[in-house]
């Protein structure tokens, strides 16, 4: 069975939280001036400290320390998550994308993509390389921003890309191979695609199902959003 | 409370307690991350809502060729500023390099912006009234002097449709003269008499959706590969998804589609009939047929009288592919095994264009390519389908549907049948006898009668003739003794060149109008921009042209939806009948295919099938409800007859021509998008090595290429593309004008020219 370290990662994050909630709370409740009146001195068995240096050093981790490893081991499960077509199927409104491209009978981009092996693992963040640790800031916002469309239900189905789709995810892997530039129209499309003026998908066809297909209540709504086994 | 001694509750137990202090600055701290968040969001809102490239994405159609893909326009500012397949239409987001780059079209240099008189042999600007004045004033003088034949309209399938069916009405039934041409004539004029011939009804039967189906491809004289891309890309998308798909090329050339298919078959230019009657040949010599089909829904004739299937099988014999294949250029072998695949795939779908259209038997090669898909059972079935595609954007719906052609009337009717004639008079509420009997000129028989002085005066709209015309030096000639009119969108065509009045031109977005496409799918185009200077939608200029001549009464619908509104009404009295795509549902649905009776109908996407089609009748199953006798299609016995363009020892090779995948037609449009020319240059001729050897030319030698009909000079590229014997030049190039060289023959049914067989002799030009 393969390490998940992702799922590693998710308990720690969710123990500091859990620990620096707790912290927290004890900080808050913690008196310092008669602590600091009473010198007591605290044994912890490799060290000996002053009581007011632990109450100090106990506020500096529930407020600092635990906060930060907390904020720091959720943006890397969410960052490395996205990394997983599962990551990305966590999430309702991307099932359909997810469900459609794992169909052998879809014609969809994606879909072709999948069938034919041409992506061996992390389908979806190979194509949307932007959102991983390494992408832009624009794409760290749009994602802030629906992740908190998502979590207070705010959004509508179907979803719709507001943002342009960097052509760089498609000439990553393609640009310079022998077969891409076969192809006059890359050629003359060059500055264009380059510069995200024109899609590649105008001559490649859909990437994803259509937004009617993942508008509830159509033909293809129900078994697009079957939840992934 | 005091924060510092605590507090006692009301039970007198002392708890922890908070000052006041404490709590505010808590909920303060909570508020203020709550705050932060929320703004960081609003900010994150207004950021994606202030980076959005475009201000509306609007719903249009290409502008170029007969897929007629749906596309979203992208606006920003009021200008056009990208360009997206629409993945809802029919052509599920896929557009080509040419629909990519539509933007710089709203954009390219040149256009006309004024109106232009002729003076002292130079064109010079002038107002709409004076010209519009003059151009009246010769058609009326030449009406009064030489009667209504001596005018004609020639007309474009890249019109809208309620510009055709104006021109069509108002010189049919204002003018009264049946000189109703366009280059619908030159694209798609053989598909039309051969499905009418053969279903009694024109129009594809199937949809472009049966490719999602087909398990057999038989693609001839079609290079869609470059000419019809998002169909090939679609044929490709169904052999990735199921590889057992076979892709069949016939062609000449070694083109595009041929290297993407699976079986090329080059055959000899102007023998494919021989193929097609083989193909039959072998496939009720192994019994391949479908017998069900055949007794149930074909006859078979010879043109003449009908005959029993034994006389379709005896007339086959010679057609033995053992017989043939010396002349067709393809061996007995491989003959016999597209036949198998054509019959016994699960579904077929056969698709053509030019290749097959543009040739002296080009209604004899549609006939036979509908008839082997009846005598297989191929029809009807999601992916078995006879298609032919057309080049222009709306040939189907604006010219072959209104009947915007000499012999014709709207939906399908025939100015040589009475009733037809009596029929139209009536809906169009003029006397009897107003439509003459007398079936106009076809394009090259227009231009012939320009040329011998039958014909004085002209309106030529959206096309440029003097490029797209056969033996181009003699019908530029012929528009020279003519008073012409050329209404166009970009200065100095060919054409213009002998205009006497030229009327500056809306292209595209500038106007609104309804475009169908090759699976009889209307489609609207809105109006998104203002014509540049002082050019008018071709619909203003022909109502302004009416109100002239004196017909004001007889056109009184001046907008696009009102004359829309007038056509959908007489398409109720044919079974054309699309009264239920308005244009509120247009502007709403991705394009409906017709028949469309009522406005709750989906549209048809497979005609003749019940269930589908609304005028088969219940329990019919399939019904060719075209031909009103017997309700049975037509198989022809259609026997090969040569070109008359056969090589010699004068002309040893065959020229052909045809497009690439960046220029559309003669190039007035395409060749001033800079990205377009550049990726394809000037054009070339292209030459097989074999053939450049024995003639010692070598690449990039200027040549000579010489028929009968005239010469042309321009570079040759060596390339195996074209096969020994062939050579090839595409022709959106007016620095290589290949129609001079291009025969002056035509199919006598359809009147199609026949571009395709040119016999030539080539030269290396030394000097």
């Amino acid at each position: 069975m393969n390490f998940d370290y992702l799922l590693v990662v998710m308990v720690l994050g969710t123990l500091a939280c859990v620990l620096g909630v707790i912290l927290c709370i004890r900080t808050a409740r913690t008196r310092f001036d008669p602590i600091e009146s009473e010198h007591k001195i605290i044994n912890l068995g490799v060290a000996r400290i002053p009581a007011l240096a632990f109450a100090k050093l106990v506020a500096f981790v529930s407020l600092i320390v635990l906060p930060a490893g907390a904020a720091f081991f959720a943006n890397y499960h969410t960052f490395e998550g996205v990394h997983e077509v599962r990551g990305c199927a966590g999430c309702h409104v991307m099932l359909p994308m997810a469900n459609d491209m794992k169909d052998p009978r879809s014609g969809t981009l994606a879909a072709r993509h999948y069938k034919n092996a041409w992506i061996a693992e992390n389908q979806c963040y190979h194509c949307h390389s932007d959102y991983g640790l390494g992408g832009n800031l624009e794409a760290k916002m749009t994602g802030f921003r629906h992740l908190a469309r998502y979590t207070t239900h705010l959004y509508r189905e179907p979803i719709e890309a507001r943002v342009r789709f960097d052509n760089q995810n498609c000439l990553n892997c393609h640009a310079g191979t022998p077969r891409f530039e076969a192809v006059q129209s890359h050629k003359t499309a060059h500055d264009k695609l380059v510069q995200n003026k024109m899609i590649c998908l105008n001559c490649h066809g859909q990437a994803h199902p259509t937004s009617v297909q993942r508008t509830p209540g159509s033909f293809d709504y129900a078994r697009l959003t079957e939840r992934l086994k | 409370m005091d924060a510092k001694n605590g507090s006692e509750n009301k039970d007198g137990q002392a708890s922890p307690d908070y000052s006041r202090r404490e709590v505010l600055l808590t909920f303060g701290g909570l508020v203020a991350a709550v705050g932060g968040g929320a703004a960081t969001w609003g900010g994150l809102e207004l950021m994606v809502t202030s980076r959005q490239t475009v201000d509306s994405w609007n719903k249009a159609v290409c502008r170029f060729c007969g897929t007629g893909c749906g596309v979203m326009v992208g606006m920003k500012d009021g200008r056009v500023v990208d360009v997206r397949g629409d993945e809802l239409a029919h052509n599920k987001g896929v557009i080509c390099i040419k629909g990519s780059m539509l933007p710089e079209l709203t954009r390219i240099q040149g256009r006309l912006t004024s109106p232009k008189i002729r003076k002292e042999g130079k064109l010079v600007d002038a107002s709409w009234e004076e010209a519009m004045s003059l151009v009246a004033a010769k058609f009326s003088e030449n009406i009064r002097q030489f009667g209504p034949d001596s005018v004609a309209f020639y007309g474009s399938g890249q019109l809208f449709t309620e510009e055709s069916y104006t021109a069509n009405k108002l010189f049919k039934a204002g003018i009264r003269t049946n000189n109703v041409d366009g280059n619908p004539r030159l694209c798609m004029a053989s598909a039309v008499t051969g499905y009418v011939s053969t279903y009694g009804k024109d129009e594809p039967p199937g949809c472009y959706a049966d490719t999602d189906d087909a398990h057999c491809f038989f693609l001839i004289g079609a290079n869609s590969y470059e000419c019809h891309q998002p169909i090939f890309e679609r044929i490709r998308q169904r052999k990735r998804a199921n590889p057992d798909t076979v892709i069949v090329c016939v062609d000449p050339r070694r083109t595009k589609t041929a290297e993407h298919s699976d079986i090329h078959l080059p055959v000899i230019p102007g023998t494919d009939l021989l193929l097609l009657n083989s193909m039959a040949f072998v496939i009720l010599e192994e019994g391949l047929q479908d017998q069900s089909f055949i007794d149930k829904h074909v006859r078979f004739s010879t043109g003449e009288h009908n005959v029993d299937q034994a006389a379709f099988r005896q007339f086959l014999q010679p057609y033995a592919p053992e017989k043939v294949e010396q002349e067709l250029g393809v061996s007995a072998a491989d003959i016999r095994r597209v036949a198998f695949l054509f019959a016994k795939s699960p579904a077929t779908m056969s698709l053509w264009t030019m290749g097959v259209n543009q040739r002296t038997q080009g209604t004899f090669l549609n006939n036979m390519l509908n008839s082997l898909h009846l005598i297989t059972g191929q029809f009807g079935r999601p992916g078995a389908t006879p298609f032919s595609l057309t080049g222009q954007p709306n040939a189907c719906g604006g010219v072959r549907d209104t009947g915007a052609l000499s012999q014709a009337l709207p939906g399908g009717r025939l100015v040589a049948n009475p009733e037809h004639r009596h029929e139209m008079e009536e809906i169009w509420k003029v006397p009897a006898g107003t439509i003459s009997e007398r079936v106009g000129f076809d394009a090259i028989n227009l231009f012939r009668a320009m040329e011998d002085g039958r014909v004085k005066a002209a309106l030529i709209m959206c096309t440029n003739p003097g490029g797209s015309l056969p033996a181009a030096a003699r019908y530029n000639a012929a528009m020279e003794k003519c008073f012409t009119v050329v209404s166009d969108v970009v200065e100095d065509s060919e054409t213009q060149r002998h205009a006497q009045v030229v009327l500056p031109a809306a292209l595209w977005i500038e106007k609104q109008g309804v475009t169908g496409q090759g699976e009889r799918r209307y489609q609207l185009t809105p109006k998104l921009l203002d014509p540049p200077g002082q050019a008018r939608s071709d619909l203003q200029i022909l109502v302004d042209l009416a109100a002239r001549l004196g017909h004001d009464k007889l056109i009184t619908a001046h907008t696009p939806q009102a004359v829309w509104d007038e056509w959908r009404e007489v398409s109720t009295h044919s079974l054309y009948n699309f009264k239920g795509i308005t244009y509120e549902r247009l502007a709403k649905e991705r394009g409906l295919q017709w028949p469309c009776p009522t406005e709750d109908h989906p549209g048809t996407p497979r005609r003749y099938v019940e269930g589908v089609d609304p005028f088969v009748t219940k329990g019919a199953g399939i019904e060719f409800y075209g031909n009103h006798d017997d309700k049975k299609a037509v198989v022809y016995l259609r026997p090969y007859v040569p070109s008359p363009e056969r090589t010699t020892a004068e002309h040893p090779l065959y020229l052909t021509t045809g497009r690439v995948l960046e220029q559309f037609h003669t190039g007035t449009l395409t060749e001033r998008i800079s990205e377009l020319h550049k990726a394809t240059g000037d054009a070339m001729f292209d030459l097989n090595p074999q053939d450049a050897q024995r003639l010692g030319v070598r690449d990039g030698d200027r040549i000579e290429v010489k028929s009968k009909y005239g010469s042309v000079i321009g570079q040759a590229r060596i390339t195996d593309v074209s096969r020994l014997g062939v050579i090839f030049a595409a022709f959106y190039d007016a620095k290589l004008l290949v129609n001079l060289a291009v025969a002056d023959n035509y199919d006598p049914t359809s009147k199609q020219p026949e571009y395709k067989v040119t016999a030539v002799s080539v030269r290396k030009v030394t000097a």
